[in-house]
């Protein structure tokens, strides 16, 4: 049966400079695009202050007596504490360049999804506070007293963007809207205002060492079953190390790995790579968390969920870390969690054990990523491969944002991808590298509640996919991201695209020959393979 | 005494709230703390040696400092960054490269920085002879009669696109205040009643060269009594500079200063090879492994009988 198409209508709309001003209140939030609020439960185990049961779409938010006074002085901690938001503050000079490339704002056509909107939501606050023309003209100077609705405003904005930096790219002055957004969540935080979705999985994450709140038994089960699903495909009985001490290299993967689909047989593919090379190394459940949702919320946060991986390091007396398929992750690996916590002293130089690389661009935080390690087994000749095992697939590969925005990661995944598949194909430029759009469901917004903004923020990139999907019949959308992962299969059904997504290191355990497999009658998710045993 | 009042009083203020402005703005942006080295990559990192990086990526994804330095360059200097601007077409969901903005701002603030060294030539006595010959040059100096400055007329054009970009196009006019509407409305006076008293108001240089020289000895006296005697013509053109300089410090203006400030252009990315000291960093408050293992002893006792491991039971 063919499903009716619902024409998807994007409303633009361009208000005038007062009426932006104006905040807008529970009332207009709109369902599938406001976060419910988050739980007390939640709040307290992670002492945050304010904890108290609320509703986004009632009148009273029970925000505490002095709440006004106390965002204020935050506030002007928070414009010492980051030159960024002070100086981001002071030098927009509304050219519009961040405009049209917030895929928030293309999709909804929300005239506050523009990243100079988004930001001007707090700049009002600042001028009309800490700045001498504020004071003085008011409104005049684009300034606005701080009320309850400017902060249910805030609340709503700030949780409908996804930290993915696309407008810092093009920004002449570099102002970065995660920061901006990162600054806002963290003063509403102050006055006891979170979203639920990013903060059930923190509290999780604090407490067992995963977002998924996996207990260890459940970690060492996950890793269990893809041991059983590898054998089931390669015939390969692999032994998965756990909590091993004095293993050479820790592994962290975020958890969504542990179970999720299509994330399983990247798991499935990481385990198949490190038996096939005798890779000394070891999962952790304490350490079970690569992803840091902290990072979504505050400093602090974001700290409280890293710290666990070098403690990990240091109490298992690895050499150094390796860290699997993660966007935001590795926003969090590469600029935050060496800042924020002070690497182990029984780290060594990251070697690969295989090929005797040294990993200079990790030398002191001692990570490295899963592509890095992987690109150089395949450079120096120490992998076999097959890819015409993965030749049911024409893959197009998505550059998640933080990977690319955030580290520079574009080349080493596209190199593996290029020789463990026959048929790649990039979508248009202005899609992909840093230019890449995000898949909408970023930095928190992966909750259920905001379905409607997820499928509108990810129309760019559902648009870049349709082009390749029509113009060369691409099937398979690889990505380096967990969050991808899980948004994507929505996504590319919303918008009627019959296109698989998968990551990385299902591709490479698609096509690694390993000693002593069977012959390969499927891939890993079971498929058969064209050409082989039964079709 | 009017002379005196925009010729000398004026000024003064103004150019002491610019200085001590700017000063205080500056400062006021190096005291805030730089907690995390957050550098918008956009190209290839500095990774492995088969890993190709052309000029572009060593440019716009900087592992040394002089790349880095080189960035900051590209950034003010070509404004690298809005050189990248594109457009998406809602209609047909394409994006195309847009650089008309990139254009006008880039002619705008050329023009500014060459009128700003033609006018050296009434502060400076002599001449220096590269701004004699750059005013020349940009001239064409012989083929008009009097000589035309192309930098004081692009000026005026591209003051007025920009502008008309805020006036026309609805997203910009939404994200338009005030005071962008004003900054553009002062320059553009200032600069037409430049090339008014250029072209066809014509006031006495020797006098407004006489005016500075003794502004900028601090001879007032002397000063007050050549402003008595210049034309109305040349105040309109005095007093809005002057507001401009006085307006500066308070304004968007700043992002002229701030643009070097920006911690996501002019940091490295080497994040892992070369750590960043946050100076607040706060004590990690969590639960440690001991913590952990108490609460699930059991379970990790059993992992521990395993050895360590788990097998696929088949």
């Amino acid at each position: 049966m063919v499903e009716p198409m619902e024409e998807v209508k994007i409303e633009q709309r361009f208000p005038s400079w007062r009426q932006m001003l104006k905040p807008i209140t529970e009332k207009d939030f709109k369902p599938g695009y406001y976060h419910y609020s988050a739980r007390v439960k939640d709040m307290e185990d992670l002492d945050l202050p304010f904890a108290r049961e609320w509703n986004p779409l009632d009148k009273d938010w029970k925000l505490p007596p002095n709440w006004k006074e106390i965002f204020l002085n935050k506030m002007k901690e928070y414009l010492e504490k980051y030159r960024t938001f002070k100086l981001f503050m002071d030098i927009c000079v509304r050219c519009g360049a961040c405009a049209d490339k917030c895929h928030y704002y293309l999709g909804t056509g929300d005239p506050k999804n523009m990243p100079v909107a988004r930001a001007e939501l707090i700049r009002s606050i600042y001028r009309r506070y800490f700045t001498p023309a504020g004071k003085l003209f008011g409104e005049w100077a684009g300034a606005r007293d701080l009320t309850e609705d400017v902060i249910k405003e805030l609340y709503y904005y700030a949780y409908q963007c996804s930290l993915c930096r696309r407008c810092s790219v093009f920004c002449p002055y570099g102002i970065d809207t995660a920061e901006v957004t990162w600054i806002i969540r963290s003063l509403l935080a102050e006055i006891g205002i979170v979203h639920r979705f990013s903060l059930i999985s923190i509290a999780s994450s604090a407490r067992t060492g995963n977002h998924l709140g996996l207990l260890p038994g459940g970690v060492a089960g996950a890793l269990q079953s893809a041991a059983e699903d590898v054998a089931e495909v390669t015939g390969i009985e692999i032994e998965v190390p756990v909590n091993k001490k004095g293993a050479e290299i820790l592994f962290v993967a975020p958890s969504g790995d542990y179970f999720a689909t299509p994330h399983w047989f990247v798991t499935m593919g990481y385990l198949m790579l490190f038996h096939e090379i005798g890779l000394d190394y070891t999962w952790s459940t304490y350490a079970s968390e690569g992803g840091n949702f902290g990072t979504f919320i505050s400093y602090e946060l974001a700290q409280k969920l890293n710290a666990k991986i070098y403690q990990e390091a240091e109490r298992l007396g690895v050499k150094w870390i390796l860290g699997g398929e993660c966007g935001h992750m590795w926003r969090d690996k590469h600029q935050f969690m060496a800042t924020m916590n002070k690497p182990p002293k029984n780290l060594e130089d990251p070697i690969n054990p295989i090929t005797g690389t040294y990993f200079e661009n990790a030398a002191e935080t001692k990570m490295v990523h899963i592509a890095e390690f992987v690109a150089d087994l395949i450079a120096h000749n120490k992998l076999k491969l097959d890819p015409s095992r993965n030749d049911h697939w024409k893959v197009t590969f998505h550059d998640s944002c933080n990977p690319s925005r955030a580290m520079g990661l574009l080349e080493e995944p596209r190199y593996v991808i290029k020789k463990v598949c026959n048929y790649f194909y990039e979508m248009p430029e202005h899609t992909i590298r840093e230019k890449t759009y995000c898949c909408g469901s970023g930095a928190g917004n992966l909750a259920d509640e905001v379905m409607d903004l997820r499928m509108r923020g990810g129309m760019p990139r559902a648009m870049a996919i349709k082009y390749v999907h029509e113009r060369y019949g691409v099937n398979f959308l690889c990505t380096i991201c967990a969050i991808d992962k899980a948004a994507f299969p929505h996504l590319l059904e919303y918008w009627k695209l019959p296109v698989e997504v998968g990551g990385m290191m299902e591709l490479v355990g698609n096509a690694l020959i390993m000693k002593g497999e069977k012959e390969r009658t499927t891939d890993l998710r079971g498929n058969p393979l064209p050409g082989r045993g039964e079709e | 005494m009017i002379g005196t009042f925009f010729g000398v009083v004026i000024p003064y203020i103004a150019v002491a709230i610019f200085i001590v402005g700017v000063i205080y703005r500056i400062l006021e942006w190096s005291k805030s703390a730089v907690p995390l080295k957050i550098p918008t990559t956009c190209g290839q990192a500095y990774s492995l040696p088969f890993v190709r990086r052309t000029i572009y990526d060593h440019l716009e994804s900087p592992y040394t400092k002089w790349e880095t330095v080189l960035r900051m360059i590209l950034e003010i200097f070509l404004f690298r960054s809005l050189l990248r601007n594109t457009r998406y077409y809602i209609d047909r969901h394409v994006t195309r490269d847009a650089r008309w903005l990139w254009l006008f701002a880039i002619v705008f603030h050329y023009s500014l920085l060459l009128v700003i060294i033609r006018h050296s030539r009434f502060f400076l006595d002599p001449v220096p002879w590269v701004v004699e010959t750059l005013s020349d040059v940009e001239a064409f100096k012989g083929v008009f009669i009097p000589s035309v400055y192309i930098s004081g007329l692009a000026i005026v054009a591209a003051l007025i696109l920009l502008w008309l970009r805020r006036l026309v196009l609805a997203r910009e006019r939404t994200i338009s205040l005030p005071s962008d509407h004003f900054a553009l409305a002062l320059l553009l006076a200032i600069t037409i009643s430049g090339n008014l008293m250029r072209y066809f108001f014509k006031a006495n240089l020797d006098l407004v060269k006489g005016l500075l020289a003794n502004l900028m000895t601090f001879n007032v006296v002397k000063a007050s009594i050549i402003a008595e005697q210049i034309e109305p013509i040349f105040y309109v053109h005095f007093f809005l500079a002057s507001f401009l300089l006085a307006y500066f410090p308070f304004s968007k203006l700043m992002h002229a200063g701030g643009i070097f400030f920006s911690p996501t252009r002019n940091m490295p990315n080497n994040n892992r090879a070369e750590i960043h000291i946050n100076p607040w960093n706060p004590p990690y408050k969590g639960i440690t492994w001991e913590e952990y293992y108490q609460m699930y002893k059991d379970q990790l006792d059993e992992i521990a009988e395993q050895g360590y491991k788990v097998k696929p039971e088949l």
